[in-house]
């Protein structure tokens, strides 16, 4: 796919994405928009098969991402060229749909690859930190689904500096304080509901409501074992405390409610109509959405809780790399505008440059109430899986 | 009792000529080293539990959670081995002892549940009996709402039994066939019932290869992660995994130590049921009993067969097609593209496993067959624990141990090569050794008579002998390494990936369609060793 094609296609995309930042820059949104539909003309080449790169093959397709404005911010082709091999530790699960960027960035790039490793994120912050104990890492990037694992890593001393060019572009919120791991983009936590069975306004507008709710008796789903769910736990401990979340965490079971392996099958449940609503990450919901289009599943969020807690997909570049210069140049480039419109497209997560907006009818990040928390405490996850365990949920 | 007698002289030949020589002194060394060399790794569990307080390991040890979780454990091995039990022998003899009709069909259908990986089983289950699984969808029209569930307990048995159970299926045909029939017409010629005939003669003489099954179903449902963890159900390699994730490596280390002190009680009590197992083993020459014949029980055998072959067979294929086929949009996963080098990549693991595990098994097997003292099975038992031991804990371990003190070897495939010889060099093992004590050690006498050096004397005379029976142990290395999951995660070189760990991470993240094609692959490519395993009974 790197092959012969590769000089012409970058440039045939630099011509595109230099169209595209001026549009963006111009304010002219719409021009560009829903690049991968209409009549072709404004980003060509998507069905000649030959490699060539466009807006289009970072942004994803369906009902969610049609009519959507051009994105603004740093273009890729205001970014020096990735040239190098890079080793990246990336987090599973959902992570794998960022090989697809992964492998945006090798076609355009000839001299750049990156050698992966994907595992749960969890899994490899741990081997990232006992790896740094005995010495080094072979990893340069550690490209991770939470910002818990970041801050774990980023605790155990395992991180360089981040470039401040990166840093300067992501609101303080989704980045940490001392500019050690950087947000690429938010997972926000939602109850995915049965639109059969309820409707948006019945569903409370706090998470300690939820046990007191007869509506969802005997009818709810989680994944404790997930390490979003963990991360929201977490952030209930913060907020308040460990003794109200055990009591939470007990009073749900006794309203009684059923585990799942993960989030996806529990946002899959609630469009069967097995549950009434969940706890899971908002854009299980929209891959659901996506995948079966009439399926009776819709998104709620709640406010200024827990429950309506953004969390992070993030970076941070590991101590000890040799690749420092390529390292800052990936992560300017994953936060670039192309980049970010993938993530909002491809995976449905909330961007984290202002200028890109997030897919379908989801509110935008600022109309969330997030609980004011420092996401790198989400690391102590340790208390978190103690008090599951002694609540009889995991 | 005619087989004791003549494998008790055989061995006082064997044992009087060879008693001393150098060649057992330095069998029992190199054993010795191997076997250290394969524990050594373990030594870390130990290194990291002493770093705790005292006081604290107390409470960690005494805590509610750790009872429940050690309850919830025995509950679940003795679950799965007795369940084993109970299927893997009537269905041994019914295909080694009886006119059961297309017996060498209900053979390989028999067997075959080893080569699905028990935790693509788990998810077949789940899928079929779960709710709003195939099950309930067949049976909702007809007005059943609620299906008994498939989680917890009762589940992860169900699972586990019907994709380990093969392996007293195997151990158990493979005494049948070898013992020597004439012992139970004479039984019967005494006025003995049949039954009074199974209990008093054939029991005795088959309960050694009952029990060395029952030991593998033992020790890999202690270890299994993938099965409880997907049935939810505690046990102690999801508690360690989840300590492990919350970086407490202390408590983590305790259980570890726990579950190793669990596997080493089921080492004391089979070794206990086992004590005259040798015999056992011993080839009877071709006296094989008359078949049972089993007139109006025909029709019930092969529905027993057909039933567990549906359920350990059919069902999960049936499954892993019909994920195929459901992949539509939403379920093409992005980023997970199968590339034809993760196939490779797990055929070549799995042949380097079992090339070194037969090599490091044959002075092993050989000591403990032919050794003179109750030392000499000490280096054979020692393997078994590594098998106990789960993939998480020597992951862990050979991570830690890797970086540290062989930096250089650290996600290399030599270190994950390594790490799959702790793992399953006992299969080889004990496969090994049975075919070794089914060689009159006479030969060797013969052989030596004419002057030639023990160790040619085993290459020219042994070894021809012994080859299906090592075919057979590399054979069963070589699919249960293509399954292993865990330790394949956290060792591999970065880059580098199988079919299961791209399985794995593709059904993580919800793309079953992606996963079902390689998962078909590898139940097939896993079917073929198998063939290799049933083939040895031919040559017997």
């Amino acid at each position: 796919m790197t092959g012969r094609n590769a000089t012409q296609s970058r440039r045939r995309f630099l011509a595109l994405s230099g169209t595209t930042a001026t549009a963006a820059i111009a304010g002219c949104s719409g021009i560009l928009s829903g690049g991968d539909g209409g009549d072709g003309g404004s980003d060509g080449g998507t069905g000649a098969g030959t490699g060539q790169l466009s807006l289009s093959d970072f942004r994803g397709s369906g009902p969610l991402v049609a009519q959507r404005d051009a994105p603004g911010g740093t273009s890729i082709e205001e970014l020096p060229d990735l040239s190098g091999e890079l080793t990246l530790y990336l987090g599973g699960g959902e992570g794998g749909l960022y090989l697809d960027l992964i492998e945006l960035f090798e076609q355009l790039y000839p001299d750049f690859s990156a050698n992966h490793r994907l595992e749960a994120s969890s899994d490899l912050a741990n081997t990232i930190i006992e790896e740094n104990e005995a010495g080094a890492s072979p990893a340069d990037v550690f490209m991770s689904i939470d910002a818990g694992s970041l801050g774990a890593v980023a605790n155990a001393g395992a991180t360089a500096s981040l470039p401040e060019e990166a840093l300067s572009t992501v609101p303080d919120a989704y980045q940490d304080s001392e500019g050690r791991w950087v947000g690429i983009a938010g997972r926000a936590r939602a109850i995915p509901y049965n639109t059969n069975q309820i409707s948006e306004s019945d569903i409370p507008s706090t998470v300690q409501e939820f046990p007191e709710t007869a509506a969802l008796e005997n009818s709810m789903g989680w994944a404790p074992s997930y390490g979003a769910f963990q991360s929201f736990v977490t952030a209930m401990r913060l907020i308040r405390g460990d003794d109200e979340t055990m009591s939470w965490l007990q009073a749900m079971q006794d309203h009684g409610i059923s585990t799942y392996a993960d989030e996806f099958r529990v946002s899959n449940a609630c469009a069967d109509g097995e549950l009434t609503a969940g706890f899971a990450n908002h854009y299980y919901t929209l891959r659901v959405q996506s995948a079966r289009e009439s399926s009776p599943i819709g998104l709620a969020f709640t406010e200024g809780d827990a429950g309506a807690l953004v969390n992070v997909s993030g970076l941070e570049i590991i101590d000890g790399t040799d690749n420092a210069d390529l390292a800052a140049n990936f992560v300017r480039h994953v936060l670039s505008a192309e980049a970010q419109e993938f993530f909002a497209t491809r995976t449905f997560a909330y961007p984290m440059i202002p200028g890109v907006a997030p897919v379908g009818d989801l509110p935008r990040i600022d109309d969330l109430n997030p609980p004011d928390i420092n996401l790198s405490e989400l690391a102590d996850v340790a208390g978190t899986v103690d008090l599951l365990r002694d609540a009889g949920v995991l | 009792m005619g087989t004791k007698d003549r494998y008790e002289r055989l061995r006082e030949q064997a044992t009087t000529s060879e008693r001393d020589s150098s060649p057992h002194t330095l069998l029992a060394v190199v054993s010795l080293a191997i076997s250290l060399l394969l524990l050594a790794p373990l030594v870390w569990v130990f290194l990291r539990a002493g770093e705790i307080e005292f006081g604290r390991a107390v409470e960690l040890l005494t805590s509610d959670t750790t009872v429940s979780v050690t309850l919830n454990t025995l509950a679940l091995v003795t679950g799965v081995t007795v369940a084993s039990i109970l299927i893997g022998v009537p269905l041994a003899i019914l295909t080694a002892q009886t006119d059961l009709p297309f017996k060498r069909f209900w053979t390989i259908t028999s067997a075959l549940p080893l080569v699905v990986p028990s935790y693509i089983g788990a998810f077949a289950f789940v899928s079929a009996f779960g709710p709003r699984g195939v099950l309930a969808d067949l049976l909702s029209p007809l007005g059943i709402e609620q299906i008994p569930t498939i989680y917890g307990l009762h589940g992860a048995i169900l699972v586990l039994t019907l994709f380990t159970y093969p392996y007293v299926f195997l151990t158990t045909r493979a005494s049948l066939l070898s013992f020597d029939g004439t012992v139970v017409e004479a039984a019967r010629t005494l006025n003995h019932t049949r039954w009074e005939a199974f209990r008093r003669v054939t029991l005795p003489q088959i309960a050694p290869g009952i029990a060395a099954g029952a030991l593998l179903v033992a020790l890999y449902t202690l270890s299994d992660f993938g099965t409880p963890a997907i049935m939810q159900y505690d046990v102690f390699t999801r508690m360690i995994y989840n300590e492990f994730g919350a970086r407490r490596l202390d408590y983590a280390s305790v259980l570890s130590m726990l579950l190793l002190v669990m596997a080493l009680g089921i080492l004391a009590v089979e070794s206990r049921l086992s004590a005259g197992r040798d015999g056992a083993y011993v080839s009877s020459g071709s006296r094989r009993p008359g078949l049972i014949r089993l007139g109006y029980w025909k029709a019930p055998a092969l529905l027993f067969c057909g039933a567990i072959a549906s359920l350990c067979l059919v069902l999960p294929v049936g499954i892993l097609l019909q994920w195929l086929l459901r992949s539509g949009t939403g379920y093409s996963g992005g980023g997970f593209t199968f590339d034809a080098a993760y196939a490779w990549n797990s055929v070549g693991l799995a042949a380097a496993a079992a090339a070194i595990c037969v090599v490091a098994a044959l002075p092993i097997a050989y000591l403990s067959a032919r050794g003179s003292s109750g030392f000499s099975s000490l280096p054979e038992r020692a393997t078994y624990v590594g098998y106990a031991v789960p993939g998480v804990v020597l992951g862990l371990a050979l991570v830690y141990l890797g970086l540290r003190y062989v930096p250089f070897l650290y996600q290399s495939v030599i270190l994950l090569v390594f790490a799959y010889v702790i793992r399953f060099l006992p299969q080889a093992v004990g496969t090994t050794e049975s075919s070794i004590l089914q060689v009159d050690p006479s030969y060797i006498e013969a052989a030596r008579s004419l002057g030639y050096h023990p160790l040619s004397a085993f290459r020219k005379v042994v070894l021809p002998l012994v080859a299906p029976g090592i075919a057979a142990g590399a054979a069963l290395v070589f699919l249960t390494t293509m399954k292993e999951l865990p330790a394949t995660l956290m060792l591999r070189p970065t880059g580098f990936e199988t079919f299961v760990t791209y399985i794995w991470l593709v059904q993580g993240a919800g793309y079953y369609g992606q996963a079902a094609v390689p998962a078909l692959v590898l139940v097939g490519l896993s079917g073929l060793s198998m063939l290799v395993i049933l083939r040895r009974e031919d040559t017997s």
